[in-house]
């Protein structure tokens, strides 16, 4: 626009009619371009809820399987055939490991959507008689109908993920499809897509941004690899601690606690609310109930994930802030649900981790932020 | 010649592929056809238009680059920006090599004097093939190393006769640096 600016004072009327047209031109082409773009944008959203889970599902998982392909890849087969060696191999496992380690899952489904009534009502209950209890020490409080809300509380709760089952399942279904095959193509071209990306560069910066790919996507493998082993280590721990006591339903609670220590901070305590609060209902407050709380906190938490896993497998680098954390876990719970809950952490220690990895280059090189030191420099 | 059999054994596709290219080069001399093959997938082909700045003396260096057509110079600045042409390269030459095996800032400046093709052979690359196929990585570092070998005696040869010339004031130190 500057550049139509004319050298004199005042306009010619040729030049206003000029400016007058193309001003007119660009307001109608805007809101054309606006008007498609809301359109445009209310796809492409789709589109990207629908991709989104699959992909990231994929990606880490590439990243997690990438190792033991490269170590089937260095025997000497190329790389197709590897990955499949890979996803047989993890298929046969993990067959082996469910038929073996519980041959009723179905029925330990079925007993599970029974039993979480019952639990939650026996749960309710006790916290009705904790009420009345204090109501009667302290008669001037207001009494306040508590229990009832939590009764219905839990009710909607329980109907709305009832209500949502058949759904997830086709969800479920179509990643079940989707992840192993997007996973596979990861596998097989990711350094051909990345190079594809990478290659798109301008000349003058495609040396760095080559650089920087590397090394972000180096420190993106061994952060997400951490984190998935720590998850694992941590559920192994639960399943097999909460089986030493007879609690009812290890192996699931085990899982649970596995997957929630993915969010930091929150993740733990949420981990182990459904284990201690089984234990309460079927033992009450015995010596299998505290086994069960010092195996969560202090066992799984403190010794295990605080003392060994997190040294050895979490960089310090990707640590967040709390208040960071739960803005990740807010986000994401609006975006995606209870697994945007799980994922908006990570995503947001990755985009942490990508931006620490620049600031280091530039620090390496003490590269120049502005013309200014440019010209300050050598 | 016969123009189908001309036209069935023809040379200059063969000639203008990339890998002929990487195998006709002094430190890829002694690689493999299956080496080849697999560097082919490892370097980057960039095209520069004439007088585009390659790298700048001072930037956080990663790799070297191989001319494949055109030609470009390198050149320092003085403290008044004045350019100092050190060399001219052609079809065939290298440059940046020194900043392949260690993260350091580029030395000089580089670019382009007309429409160039240059071939990037970077760090992270090397890094990742050492990993994924040790063997060839190891075969393309020897070539590497041989070539940068040689030019260093060239230099020390260099340096030494300069030194007979100053009548033997200078030590290699100080003319290194």
């Amino acid at each position: 626009m500057s550049a139509a600016a004319p050298q004199r004072r005042g306009w010619t009327r040729g030049q206003v009619l000029l400016a007058f047209l193309v001003l007119t031109a660009s307001i109608a082409s805007g809101l054309a371009i606006y008007s498609s773009a809301t359109s445009l944008t209310n796809l492409s959203r789709t589109a990207f809820s629908v991709l989104f889970m699959p992909l990231f599902l994929a990606f880490v998982l590439s990243f997690l399987l990438a190792p033991p392909v490269r170590f089937v890849e260095k025997s000497g087969l190329s790389r197709t055939p590897s990955i499949f060696l890979v996803y047989l191999v993890l298929v046969a496992v993990g067959t082996f490991l469910i038929l073996s380690f519980s041959p009723n899952w179905q029925s330990l489904w079925h007993n599970l959507g029974m039993d979480l009534p019952r639990y939650a009502d026996k749960f309710t209950g006790y916290i009705k008689d904790l009420l009345i209890l204090m109501h009667e020490r302290f008669p001037q409080v207001k009494s306040y109908d508590l229990s009832t809300k939590i009764n219905l509380w839990t009710q909607q709760i329980l109907s709305a993920t009832l209500a949502r089952t058949p759904g997830s399942a086709l969800k479920i279904g179509g990643l079940v499809i989707l992840v192993p095959l997007f996973t596979f193509f990861f596998l097989r071209d990711g350094r051909k897509i990345l190079r594809a990306f990478v290659s798109l560069t301008p000349n003058r910066h495609f040396e760095m941004v080559h650089d920087l790919s590397f090394l972000i996507s180096r420190q993106l493998a061994q952060f997400i690899r951490g984190r998935i082993l720590e998850a694992l280590i941590i559920g192994l721990v639960v399943g097999f601690g909460l089986s030493l006591a007879d609690i009812r339903y290890a192996p699931v609670l085990g899982i649970f606690a596995g997957v929630t220590n993915l969010i930091p901070y929150i993740g733990p305590i949420i981990g182990m609310i459904p284990g201690i609060l089984i234990a309460f209902v079927d033992f009450g407050l015995g010596g299998q109930f505290w086994w069960t709380v010092i195996l969560y906190i202090l066992i799984a938490q403190i010794l295990i994930d605080n003392f060994i896993l997190i040294p050895i497998l979490i960089s310090r680098v990707s640590n967040l802030h709390p208040l960071l954390v739960f803005f990740a876990i807010i986000i994401g719970g609006k975006l995606y649900g209870v697994i945007g809950m799980i994922i908006g952490v990570p995503i947001v220690s990755i985009i942490k981790m990508t931006l620490l990895e620049v600031r280091m280059y530039r620090r390496t090189f003490r590269l120049p932020e502005s013309a200014l030191d440019m010209e300050r420099g050598p | 010649m016969d123009p189908i059999w001309s036209n069935i054994f023809r040379k200059t596709p063969e000639q203008d592929s990339l890998a002929y290219f990487l195998g006709h080069l002094p430190f890829f001399a002694e690689l493999t056809a299956k080496e080849i093959a697999f560097l082919e997938n490892l370097v980057h082909s960039r095209t520069y238009r004439a007088h585009e700045i390659v790298f700048e003396e001072g930037d956080p260096g990663s790799g070297m680059y191989m001319i494949r057509s055109g030609s470009v110079v390198i050149f320092s600045r003085d403290s008044q920006g004045k350019e100092d042409e050190l060399a001219r390269l052609g079809p065939g030459d290298f440059f940046g090599e020194t900043t392949l095996t260690a993260p350091v800032q580029r030395s000089a400046s580089a670019r382009t004097l007309e429409a160039t093709e240059l071939v990037g052979l970077f760090r992270a690359d090397l890094l990742e093939a050492i990993e994924s196929n040790p063997k060839t990585a190891s075969n393309i570092l020897f070539g590497l190393t041989r070539i940068v070998s040689e030019r260093l005696q060239a230099a020390s040869i260099e340096i030494r006769r300069l030194q007979g010339m100053l009548g033997g004031h200078a030590t290699p130190e100080t003319i290194e640096t």
